[in-house]
């Protein structure tokens, strides 16, 4: 006979709901010693205890306390070892009766798990909020230089255009002389793995590399870009170049101003 | 040393009387009946502490087996004297006294939690588990009360117990 049949049978007993020939038959298996549906049984009886607790409140009558305490006066004197087990048991829930003034009610070592899974959680999503944070700070540091570049009348907002390479993209520079600027662009599709897009500025004879970026999901990015050390800008483009950028264009251009 | 052990069982009691009376009360839904078994059942883990072993499981689950054990045993013994037996399923919730105080409120926390892991147990899961946890039925009882196969009853307890220690593992 496999074992099969007891893997259904542990959980029925544990419940208490065998009966019948299965009950004689399990029994008699438990008997002949099985670690597998002992343990089975003792894990159905932690969640069962779970069970036990779904029962509405209710207070246990005082009397109970008092006739229970006079009974165990009253009875003959434990042997010295008998109730070690409760002073380990009330000890190993310290933690949890700490817990428990601030929860309420006694925490079950089990709910502990629970507490320790939802702490974990918690970080995770302070973490999360953190990294968020941060990048609305930027964002907003970056509008706000924006907007005070916008009521510089010296400011100008230079349109990019898409080229064969990438027909969909456009952009848009908002720049000043001396202040430098940003660069929005949409419609770029993400670079490929190992490249990334690079923005020049073309003031003299040779164009300048002005900062390397990559576009999000939705094929948008934003970039500031530092005043050029040439002159004034003439031309700004964009060109597909090995990630970390190169110090001249080689690769294909993207996007670029009208002369 | 057996002052130690006295004021042992006191904390003994005072920590998990209040966690198992009301899972008596449930199960035997009569509020003195309650009281007896709640009485039995300490003073049986006083007699008996030595047969417990902390590494079988925790306190926790052996008191509540024994509470839930010797409730069910009460039941059983008044549904054989004859005397009036009422379905033991859910009407036993009316017959729990609301708890009043802060203390309540309190203990309701641990109780959402469990009503949350028992919400992801399916319908029929629930309803064997209940059948058989608070009500006593065996699984022939739940079998013949559900119109269902045997098969059928024994593989939702099952499925339903191993569901539930996910919950509880896990969380939802």
């Amino acid at each position: 006979m496999t074992h099969e049949p007891f893997e259904t049978l542990a959980p029925v007993y544990a419940v208490g709901a065998l009966d019948g020939d299965d009950l004689v038959r399990f029994e008699a298996h438990l008997r002949e010693g099985c670690p597998e549906c002992a343990e089975a049984i003792h894990a159905a009886a932690e969640a069962l205890a779970a069970l036990g607790r779904e029962a509405p409140p209710a207070i246990p009558p005082a009397h109970v306390r008092d006739a229970l305490l006079r009974r165990v006066d009253a009875s003959s004197r434990p042997r010295r070892t008998r109730f070690g087990w409760v002073r380990w048991a009330v000890a190993t829930t310290a933690a949890a009766a700490a817990a428990a003034v601030i929860t309420g009610g006694a925490v079950a070592s089990r709910y502990e798990k629970w507490i320790g899974v939802m702490a974990r959680e918690t970080a995770h999503l302070r973490d999360q909020m953190r990294r968020e944070q941060a990048l609305l700070r930027d964002e907003v540091a970056r509008a706000r230089a924006v907007a005070v570049l916008l009521r510089d009348p010296a400011t100008r907002v230079v349109e990019l255009n898409g080229l064969p390479a990438a027909p969909a993209a456009s952009g848009r520079v908002v720049w000043h002389e001396k202040a430098g600027g940003q660069l929005y662009v949409a419609g770029l599709p993400p670079a490929p793995a190992g490249k990334a897009y690079e923005l020049w500025t073309i003031a003299g004879a040779t164009p300048r590399p002005a900062g390397v970026f990559d576009v999000d999901a939705n094929g948008t990015a934003s970039l500031s870009v530092s005043p050029a050390s040439d002159g004034p800008v003439k031309v700004f483009a964009v060109t597909l170049e090995p990630a970390g950028g190169v110090p001249a264009p080689t690769g294909a251009m993207v996007l670029a101003s009208a002369k | 040393m057996a002052e130690g052990d006295r004021d042992a069982f006191k904390q003994f009691y005072d920590r998990y009387a209040r966690q198992v009376y009301p899972l008596i009360l449930r199960i035997v839904r009569d509020a003195s009946d309650a009281a007896d078994v709640l009485q039995d059942v300490f003073w049986e883990t006083w007699q008996s502490a030595a047969s417990y072993d902390p590494g079988r499981g925790t306190a926790e689950a052996w008191i509540f087996t024994r509470a839930r054990t010797r409730a069910i045993d009460r039941v059983r013994a008044v549904r054989r004297r004859g005397e009036t037996f009422v379905a033991p399923v859910d009407e036993g919730l009316a017959a729990a006294a609301p708890d009043p105080g802060g203390d309540a409120a309190e203990r309701m926390g641990d109780r959402d939690l469990v009503l949350g892991a028992l919400s992801q147990l399916s319908d029929v899961q629930r309803e064997v588990l209940a059948l058989a946890y608070y009500g006593g039925l065996t699984q022939t009882e739940i079998a013949e009360r559900l119109k269902q196969p045997l098969g059928t009853v024994k593989t939702r307890i099952r499925l339903g117990l191993t569901r539930l220690r996910e919950v509880l593992e896990r969380g939802p």
